[in-house]
Order: C-alpha cells, then structure tokens, then sequence
C-alpha cells in the first residue's frame, strides 16, 4: 500500500472551531477581563478564574499559605459548614476545583447548565465569606504535609524542588509553591484570613468561560457573583535578578531511577522572541515523539521513557526546562546527550523540514485545544494569565507560520547554552564521571499533580504545582503510552 | 477456536452468555444503534463506531484490540504493554518513527494504552486528516517491521517505564502485590507493563508471533468521534482499513477463577514509603459477568461509600472519627471477566493501620446490614448520572468509552441505557452490594514506612 504522507502545508490551520472564532468579551467593570465561548452542543459549562494569588505573594516564612488557601476554599463558607459546602456542591454534580500556581489562584468549575446559577452562588460564597474553620484547617494542613512527606522520597519531586530553588535564587518564585513541611505547620486561620482578604480580590481578575449559556445570561451571572468582591489592589511583585546556578547538583536518595531536572533562562511572553523561542523548543525538546531530544535520549539509546522541555513564562521570569529520568547507571551519561544535543542544536540549527514540520505541528493541533467546553475555557483562561488580548486566538497561528528559519537559529543561541545549564539530580548516580556538588537535602519538594494518563511535564505554560492529593487509591491500569507527552497541554 | 478469515470478528470464544451479544454481526451500512451513535462492519470483520460532534473541525480515531495482557504468552508478562510500544517502530512504507512523526507534521496528537483485556490506539487530528490517520494505522496493522535493532531499545525503554511507575513508587509496587495475590489463577494478576525478569525475555521471534497471532482488522473495533458523518467514515475506513485481509487469530484463552478460601493479608514496609496506608482489593463481579444490576449496584455504593468528600468513608473515618486524613472507594467492573472493588484509608499521624482497618471494617459491616440513607442514595447517583453529561464534553472520553465497552463484550445498548440502569438501583440493590464484599475474596494490605527496601 502506498502512502501519501507529504500532505501539501496547506492552510488547513486557519480552521478555526466556530466557537474558538469567536470569543466574545463581556464587561465586568475595567479591573476585570471575562473571555467567552458560546456552544451550544453539550448541556454544560466551564469556568476558569484566575486570580491575583499565587504562591509567589506568600509571605516570608509562610511559604505554602497561597496554596493552603486554596485547598480551603471549598471547606465552608457562608451559611455552610465543610460538610455542607461539598454536599452542595455534590448535590448537583459540580465540579469546583482551586490550586495556586505562582502568580495566580486558578478556579475550575463544571457544571450542568441548569446548575450554574448555584454553582456561581457557592463560589461567591468562597470568596467573600470564606469560613477558614478549625475543624477543617488541621484536616488539610494533615493532607498537605502527608504529601509533602510522600514527596521527600520521590526522585522527580525532589529535583524539581531543589532546581526551583536553585533556579530562582532569592525570588519568590523560588520557594515550593505546595510550601515546606516547617511553614505550612506555621500557617495560622488567620494568615489563611488576611491572604483571602488582600488576595481572593477581582483587582486583575481574569475569567473564561465556554459552553452552553447565552452571552446576557453570564453577563447577569457573573456580575451578581462577583459585585461584593472586594475590588482591592493586590501587591506587585518584585522584579527577578539573575536566574540559574549552572553545573551539576546532586541531591541523593537510593532509588533504581534517578530524576535529573534542568534548565536556562527561558524567554518573557511579552519579548518578541517568545514564539520563535517556542518553535525552537518544540524541535528540542517539546515534542512527544518528534523532538531531538526524544530521538537522541529515547529513541536511539533507550535510556528513558520519556524526555521533554518546556518554556514557560511567569509574570516576573522565565524559564526553559526540562526533565529525564533513567536508571542510576546512566543517568550522567544521560545528562551529558542532553548537553550535547543542545550544543549541535545550537551549532547547527534546524533543518527547513524540522522547521516546517513543527508548524504544521503546532498550527494544525491548535483546534484540538477548543474541541470541548472544558478545553477552551481552560485555554483561553491560558491565554489570559499570559495576558495576552483576545485578539490572539486569531492571530496566533499566523505570528507562527511567520518565523523564519533564521529567527529560531538566533533564537536558539540565545536560549540553549549548555554551558550555563543547571542540573539537578534527585537520586545517587552510579556512572563516574567527576563528583558533582552535592547540595544539602531540602525539607520538602514541589510535587506536580499526576496527570492522565501519566504524569509528564506540560508542554508549555506555567509549571505544575503541586494540588493536595490524596495518596493514589490501588489502581494500576490501563498502561499508557509509549509517548509521554501530555495530553491536553496548553497551546502557546 | 479461529475466527475465519471472512467472518467478522463475531465469534470471539467467551464466557458464552455474555458474549454473545457480540454475536449480532454489525450491518454493512452504517447503522443508528443510539441517540448518536452510528455502527457498521467492514467485509474484513472490523467493527466500526461512529460518535458525530461537530463542535471543532477535528475527530478522534481510536483502534482497540481484543488483545491485552491476559493474552501475554506464558512467562512473557508484559508482552502486550511492549507491543503497543513496537507499534510506533516503523513500517516498510513508514519506517522508524515515522508514524508518530507524520501525524504530529499534520497537526495530530497520538499515542494508545494498555490493559489486561485490549489495546487501544488513537490519534487526534485536524477532520480532513482523517484519511491519512487511517491510512497510518491500516499500515502499521499487518505491515510492522520488528528488527533486533528496534526491540532491544524499545525493551529498555520499557523497563525505564517500569522503574518510574512501578519500582519509584511504593503505592504502585504495593497495588501490584495485590493484584498478583487477589487473582489465584487469572492473569489479572499479572502486571500489565510485566515483571521486569519477564519482559527482559521478550525478543523479536516472540514479538513477531505475538504480532501474527493477535493483530488483524476482524480484531479490531474503529471508533471514531468527532467532525463527520457515519457515510464519510464508512468511505474512508473501506479504502483503508478494508484493504487490509483478515487473519487467523489465535483464541484467546479462556480462564477460570477457582475460589479463594481465605482472605489475603500483607504488609510491606518500605524505606521509599512516608506515610502508612490501608488498602484493600475485593474481587467482585463485572458488568460482563453479573446478573442486571449488580454491577450498577456495585458502581452505586462504591460512590456512596468512598467517591468524594461527602462520601460515607470520608465522613466517618476523616470528620467524625479522625482517625484518617483520607478515604475513599472505587469500583473497577469494565473487564471481561473478574472486576475489581477497592478500599483504602491514610491513617491520621499516631492511628495505627490495624485500628483504622477495624473502624473501615466497621463502616462496611454497617452498610451490609442498614439500608443507605435516601439523601446519600440520591447524591451518589446524581454524581454518576452527571458523569455521563460531562462526558459528552470530550470526544476522547467518549470514543474511549464505546471503545472500552464494545471490546470487553458489552454493547452499544449498554453503554447508552447505563444511566438509567444507575437511576434504577434503590437502596436494596446498595446493601446488597455492601454484602456481596467478602474478605475471603480480597487482599488486605499495610503499607508501612520504614526498614530497609
């Protein structure tokens, strides 16, 4: 059987779904930005609220709190105790979910259309008359420090943690965004209470919604949800100096496969170079199957099952990085490809066809972001925590099919230095090579939440924080893969 | 038994009631077999499902197999698992990672899973790269090229797998301990990624076999969702997958489970492991293999004993007797034969792992004798009725559960009439799930922090 494989590069990209085509702004007052996607299709919609209150406005010594009070957002509130906010919400099937990345509180909801009005009662509720009970408080606190204990024995939570800290330096980004065992036992209702109170605020609010509701409806909806929020100017951040440690360091823990976890500088949204960047670490490294990286580490060796890279921009840094893990024998050894792959990526550049290859990749996967209610309301809610207009779901294909051959080779100099990589390996190497600096074993580490089917590192977009998780009930099944790029990663 | 070249994939060997709903062979035209569904099989034996949604211009292509890890050839665990891997190692026409990269150069996103009973494949891609998605799975279906110097990569980059699922990680190497324990005789004991000793066996000559004997379009089940109609899909699929011959299959075993006379306990103590937990694995029946209702009722109470916060474990065990931090149940009955039920606890710091099994022993032993309160009934039913709205919010979630359902036996039927067969369940049909639970048919496990590995 013969195949056609060389599809001519038509513009099947600009296939917009209808309801990505047509985001409409709803006015909320100017502090406010509401994006929304009417479809009418499934009898559902999504909500994603973003929030000035990420783990980054934690204060000194309470590292953890942004994320503690998240977790307590749907325990009480109102006329309703813990148990009778969950029932509420179970009652009528609403899923309500809130976690802190670094600069923002990230609210998701779903719900029955016919449940929405209570679903927008019950998060107003939250945000204004949070009950911060005692009860509660040292049930979640008991949750969180549970899983940073978990955390303390895995190898990739222990890197990730560790290169956070070493990547970021003094910043506020630098502390764990779940916080450490130490600080989140120090938290108190009543910094939980004054967190809520200068940051749960609608100052920079951002909101998207997508699904089945019409635009003078949500206008009404959310304007009653939101009215008694409180208006207040949250805290600016400060601005981040110098970013990375490069060399090698090595946090041990006797584990058959070490995590090895590494980046550089990456490049700010806003800087013109963002989207060459992007296609640039698409071919790297971003690409499930397609990358360098997966061909050279993966695919030729077997030295991992998966390897990725992602760029990322944060409101005050940004950050290409990246993770591998092997066995303890090879992981040196692995480190070393990843080095050396970025050296002759940056020699050399890419070819045409890698070029063309990654934008018809990156273009012609945009619509499968806005094929569900849920996807678009979690996409555009990306776009706005980017703060990007809502003029970029049509642009942005275009500014990608734009960049030239040139501009990722230039870009790619500027973002892959391997010389000023900095690594961390979580585990004990058992390959030589020269000792590496050792640095002393953190209290805790940043877990990112399991995603489905399997846990890998997001394409792009902020980094993934920890959510407060139960330990995984006993189920082992369906096996995935063989490729670990996520599913559902956010587009740039 | 082989199913004969031309026959479609009707007469797979059973566990004979159940299965012989398969037995209605699916119409050459497409047909409607639900308020959206479509269904048809290709002259080769492959089943088609079509799910229209035409929200966003793209569609979900998702292949399942009736091959899984109970098929793994004996002292092979974990063949299946590192089949689905060699499926993205290259054909003649589409050589080493072609397929991946092709689909990914056309905008698509892919990649496929595996159980004990199937396989499944899927890609998601811009609609008018439909036919190309088909056209790379109709080729890699009889025309994979296994080489020594791609199995011997892949098989590392399996058992790196298995050292981040299962060797890194205390809970998963506890859940697989179970399983092997719970199941006497099945091979749904069996890991599905395999023992490492195991997979480090498996070479070309037994993957070759593996791949003559099990991979064959009237083994197959199509299911697309998304942008198109039941006649494009039947055009596209017969000039692609309809090019391709069936073949002879080999039979999937049969298995039997002999019964358990005594329960199982274990505890195992890690150095790996930070917090204790308690976890416990029933075998129960299956929507497969119970009578109607039972395993709706089953699915019932386990989200109304352990599905969220507002469950029954979570309320007594977390808020009212603090001796946990979490708790929680869930119900496994998609399989073809045995499903699973599940209990786990995480004792607050200072409750020992036996005085928190006796309060869950407690609460189990209170729902097999007094009826569930109304209010809780109602809740946990809204939830799993809601479940099947939101669903319809993905293609992938949907595809996958026509997929999951057609390829262990079940029906379209009995994938659209689910909700109200949840409506259906009233509070007799809870209790009587609560006590068809018995310890002598489960595992009981503590893990415990400390020691050596």
């Amino acid at each position: 059987m013969a195949l056609v494989l060389t599809l001519s590069a038509s513009i099947f990209w600009s296939a917009l779904p209808a309801t990505a085509a047509n985001i409409k702004n709803i006015d909320l007052g100017k502090d406010a930005q509401v994006w929304f996607a009417e479809d009418h299709t499934v009898p559902i919609i999504a909500f994603n609220i973003s929030l000035p209150a990420g783990s980054a406005y934690d204060p000194s010594g309470k590292a953890g709190l942004a994320t503690f009070a998240a977790s307590m957002m749907d325990e009480g509130a109102g006329n309703l105790d813990s148990k009778a906010f969950h029932e509420a919400l179970a009652n009528r099937a609403i899923s309500f979910s809130a976690r802190a990345e670094r600069d923002y509180l990230v609210i998701s909801i779903s719900t029955l259309k016919e449940n929405a009005p209570e679903a927008m009662r019950l998060l107003q509720m939250a945000l204004t008359h949070p009950h911060f009970d005692n009860e509660p408080l040292q049930r979640v606190r008991t949750q969180i420090i549970q899983s940073l204990q978990q955390e303390q024995a895995e190898p990739r939570q222990v890197a990730s943690r560790a290169f956070t800290r070493e990547f970021f330096g003094g910043h506020a980004y630098a502390h764990p965004v779940s916080g450490e065992i130490d600080s989140v036992t120090s938290i108190t209702a009543q910094d939980i209470r004054n967190f809520a109170r200068s940051h749960w605020v609608k100052y920079g609010l951002k909101v998207a919604v997508a699904g089945d509701i019409t635009a003078p409806a949500l206008t009404k909806l959310l304007g009653d949800a939101f009215l008694p929020v409180s208006g207040a100017k949250p805290p600016v951040l400060p601005n981040v100096g110098r970013l990375g440690a490069p060399g090698v360091h090595v946090v041990p823990l006797p584990v058959p496969q070490p995590s090895a976890v590494f980046g550089l500088p990456g490049i700010m949204r806003q800087d013109p170079d963002f989207i060459p960047g992007y296609v640039a670490n698409y071919i790297l490294g971003g690409g499930g199957f397609s990358s360098r990286l997966t061909e050279e580490v993966r695919v030729k060796r077997g030295l991992t099952y998966g390897i990725s890279t992602s760029l990322s921009s944060y409101n005050k840094a940004a950050v290409l990085q990246g993770s591998v893990a092997t066995r303890a024998n090879a992981i040196r050894q692995t480190v070393q490809v990843v080095k050396d792959t970025m050296a002759d990526f940056v020699a050399k550049g890419p070819t045409q066809q890698e070029l063309d290859d990654a934008k018809t990749y990156l273009t012609g996967s945009f619509p499968l972001a806005f094929a569900s209610n849920s996807g678009t309301a979690s996409q555009l809610g990306t776009f706005q925590r980017q703060n990007l207009d809502i003029g970029y779901v049509a642009r942005r294909n275009g500014l990608i099919e734009a960049v030239t051959l040139a501009d990722v080779k230039r870009v790619a100099k500027r973002l892959f230095d391997p010389a000023r990589l900095t690594v961390v390996i979580g585990g004990t190497p058992a390959d030589g090579g020269r000792a590496a600096p050792t640095v002393p074993r953190p209290p805790v580490r940043p877990a990112p939440p399991p995603q489905q089917p399997e846990s890998a590192p997001p394409a792009n977009g902020p980094l993934p924080v920890p959510s407060v998780t139960s330990p995984p009930k006993p189920a082992d099944k369906p096996v995935a893969g063989p490729v670990t790029a996520p599913q559902g990663a956010k587009k740039p | 038994m082989a199913v004969g070249a031309a026959a479609p994939a009707t007469a797979q060997p059973g566990n004979a009631a159940n299965r012989a709903k398969l037995s209605q062979p699916a119409p050459a035209n497409p047909r409607q077999t639900g308020n959206n569904t479509f269904q048809f099989a290709l002259a080769n034996g492959m089943q088609v499902l079509v799910i229209p949604d035409h929200r966003a211009p793209v569609a979900t292509q998702m292949l399942w197999f009736r091959v899984g890890a109970v098929d793994d050839p004996p002292g092979l665990s974990g063949m299946a698992h590192f089949f689905e891997h060699m499926m993205f190692r290259g054909t003649k026409e589409v050589p080493d990672d072609g397929f991946a990269q092709t689909i990914a150069k056309n905008g698509g996103e892919n990649n496929a899973f595996t159980d004990h009973d199937y396989t499944a494949f899927y890609e998601q891609i811009a609609k008018d790269r439909l036919p190309l998605a088909m056209k790379l799975e109709a080729d890699r279906l009889v025309n994979l090229d296994l080489s020594d110097s791609h199995v011997g990569p892949e098989r590392d980059v399996v058992l790196e797998e298995r050292r981040m699922r299962v060797d890194n990680e205390p809970m998963s190497l506890m859940a697989e301990q179970m399983h092997a324990a719970l199941h006497l005789s099945h091979p749904y004991g069996r890991p599905v990624i395999g023992w490492s000793e195991e997979v480090r066996r498996i070479d070309r000559v037994t993957a070759q076999d593996f791949y003559n004997h099990h991979y064959a379009p009237n083994n197959a089940i199509l299911v697309i969702a998304g942008d198109v109609t039941p006649d494009e899909v039947r055009q596209m699929a017969q000039d692609t997958y309809g090019k391709v011959s069936a073949r002879e299959l080999q039979p999937r075993a049969e298995f039997t489970e002999p019964p358990r006379l005594a329960e199982t306990r274990m505890t195992i103590v890690r150095s790996d492991a930070r917090v204790p937990i308690l976890s416990r694995l029933y075998r129960v029946t299956s929507y497969a293999q119970g009578r109607p209702g039972q395993a709706e009722g089953l699915e019932t109470y386990a989200q109304l004993l352990g599905g969220d916060q507002t469950s029954i474990l979570y309320r007594v065990l977390v808020e009212q007797k603090k001796l946990a931090t979490d708790a929680g149940a869930s119900y496994d009955g998609y399989a073809r034969d045995a499903g699973e039920f599940s209990v786990y606890a995480v004792p607050r710091p200072g409750v020992s792992l036996e005085a928190l099994e006796k309060a869950v022993d407690q609460v189990l032993g209170v729902n097999a004798l007094a009826l569930p309160r109304d209010n809780d009934l109602a809740r946990a039913k809204t939830q799993l009725i809601a479940s099947v709205t939101y669903r319809r919010d993905s293609q992938f979630a949907l595809a996958s559960a026509y997929g999951q359902a057609l390829t262990i036996g079940l029906t379209v039927d009995d994938v659209n009439e689910w909700p109200a067969r949840i409506r259906a369940v009233n509070a007799e049909g809870v209790r009587k799930a609560a006590q068809s639970l018995s310890r002598r048919d489960a595992v009981t496990a503590h893990l415990v922090p400390g020691g050596g590995k």
